[in-house]
């Protein structure tokens, strides 16, 4: 199949690729630039953990045709801390013991950046409709729920 | 061997002219949300990806004079955030906020839904009820097509290999205006409705003036209720009324038996949901 030459930026680096016309966003991010802080989960747009920030918007990156990414931006979990420093709600996973298997983290973290953009002072109804489709397996959505509530009013430097 | 090409027009007319070219091997992609699952179960192979994600005129929400115009590539969450379809036709936007969840929202595009066109499909419900009319292009020809004409059978469409639908319009009107949608699923996330229901209603003097109804998920496509549309029209609301249509919805939907529910329970639930949607536009 005839590759296309794609240019993009990824947590704030420039990258040059070589695609497929059908290659998946999720599977260029975790093979191509071994970045696999993005996870595979279903590949239907049904579990969320494959959430990525595209042109500082949540999208699948399992519903995403690499090549449709030519010119945009791309923010991974890879790219939230700043150098030694973890983003805030990184932190507020972690204290607030919203790691379990961590499978989902990367997504559930990525949605609440987007939720407390839009909306810095969410209710928990708020937050429980905005993060609907990150699945978490271990069940862990009270702590994942007390860590985003926990950031806000505390995104606006980020 | 699976093969794919891809090409991303700039406009509209680029699109027309591809489709008239490479016809059946065409498959547009904007939102991906459905295409992708189909690509990868090998429900669509060897074709040629045509992005047309990024055509401006085919995006965004107007009002010219009596008419919202909707351009078929509007995303899910710029339906939500329209204060002209919360205004103008409360029903889809009910249905918007209630769509997939809010990530898929942001691909996910009115136009797309359409087309996909499932028995189950959320935008097509509420538009629907709306009355809504489809701009269809190709290089040859125009047509407008009523929405209620459109569908086919599960997956189909009049659709041709070289048209696309360059916008939806509906009224401004009071019946517009005056719109409840339902959408019962087996949880609240990400659920394809078991049942779904668009009621929109105009009342005067107590009497039924205008009122149209759609359905999802009780036949092989969306569907208007338009026997117990007639049925009701010119009558005074009241209990007995509304005991009588529910009987006449248990009568007009053709629903199946799948995962999600039977066919007897799509049945009944399709008058509880009709009584539930007329009465929160009546009380």
């Amino acid at each position: 199949m005839k590759k296309v030459e794609i240019e993009f930026t990824i947590n704030d680096k420039k990258r040059k690729l070589s695609v497929k016309p059908n290659d998946l966003l999720i599977n260029i991010i975790r093979n191509d630039l071994y970045l696999t802080g993005s996870k595979y989960g279903c590949g239907i747009g049904e579990c969320g953990t494959c959430t990525v920030l595209l042109n500082s918007e949540p999208v699948l990156s399992c519903l995403t045709l690499a090549i449709t990414v030519d010119g945009k931006e791309i923010t991974t979990i890879e790219g939230l801390d700043r150098g030694d420093e973890l983003h805030p709600l990184q932190k507020a996973f972690l204290k607030n013991g919203a790691v379990q298997c961590g499978f989902c983290t990367p997504g559930m973290i990525l949605t609440a950046t987007a939720l407390l953009k839009e909306n810095p002072n969410p209710t928990e109804d708020e937050i429980r409709e905005y993060m609907r489709g990150n699945l978490c397996r271990c069940t862990g959505y009270n702590q994942i729920i007390t860590a985003i509530k926990s950031c806000e009013n505390k995104l606006k430097t980020s | 061997m699976n093969q794919f090409k891809y090409i991303s027009p700039k406009t509209k007319d680029e699109v027309l002219e591809i489709l008239k070219e490479e016809n059946i091997r065409a498959c547009l992609v904007a939102g991906c949300t459905n295409v992708l699952p189909n690509i990868r179960d090998k429900k669509i192979v060897s074709k040629v990806l045509v992005n047309i994600s990024d055509i401006e005129e085919l995006k965004g929400i107007s009002k010219e004079q009596d008419k919202i115009c909707i351009g078929p590539l509007t995303t899910i969450a710029e339906l939500i955030n329209s204060e002209v379809i919360l205004k103008e036709g409360k029903g889809l936007h009910q249905a918007a906020e209630q769509f997939a969840d809010p990530i898929v929202r942001n691909s996910a595009t009115v136009g797309g839904n359409l087309v996909d066109a499932s028995p189950a499909a959320d935008m097509a419900v509420p538009l629907l009820a709306l009355d809504a009319i489809l701009k269809i292009e190709s290089v040859e020809r125009k047509r407008d097509v009523r929405l209620k004409d459109f569908f086919i059978g599960p997956e189909k469409t009049i659709l041709q290999e070289d048209e696309m639908i360059t916008g939806i319009e509906f009224e401004s009107s009071n019946i517009n205006k005056n719109g409840y949608f339902i959408k019962l699923g087996l949880r609240k996330a990400m659920a394809i409705a078991v049942a779904s229901i668009a009621v929109n209603l105009e009342v005067r003097e107590n009497k039924i003036a205008r009122i149209r109804i759609a359905m999802g998920s009780v036949a092989p496509t969306p569907i208007r209720l338009t026997v117990i549309e007639e049925f009701l029209k010119n009558n005074e609301v009241n209990d007995g009324l509304i005991e009588e249509a529910i009987n006449k919805v248990h009568e007009e939907v053709d629903p199946i038996s799948d995962i999600r529910a039977s066919e007897e329970y799509r049945r009944y639930v399709s008058g509880i949901l009709f009584k539930r949607a007329f009465e929160k536009l009546t009380l």
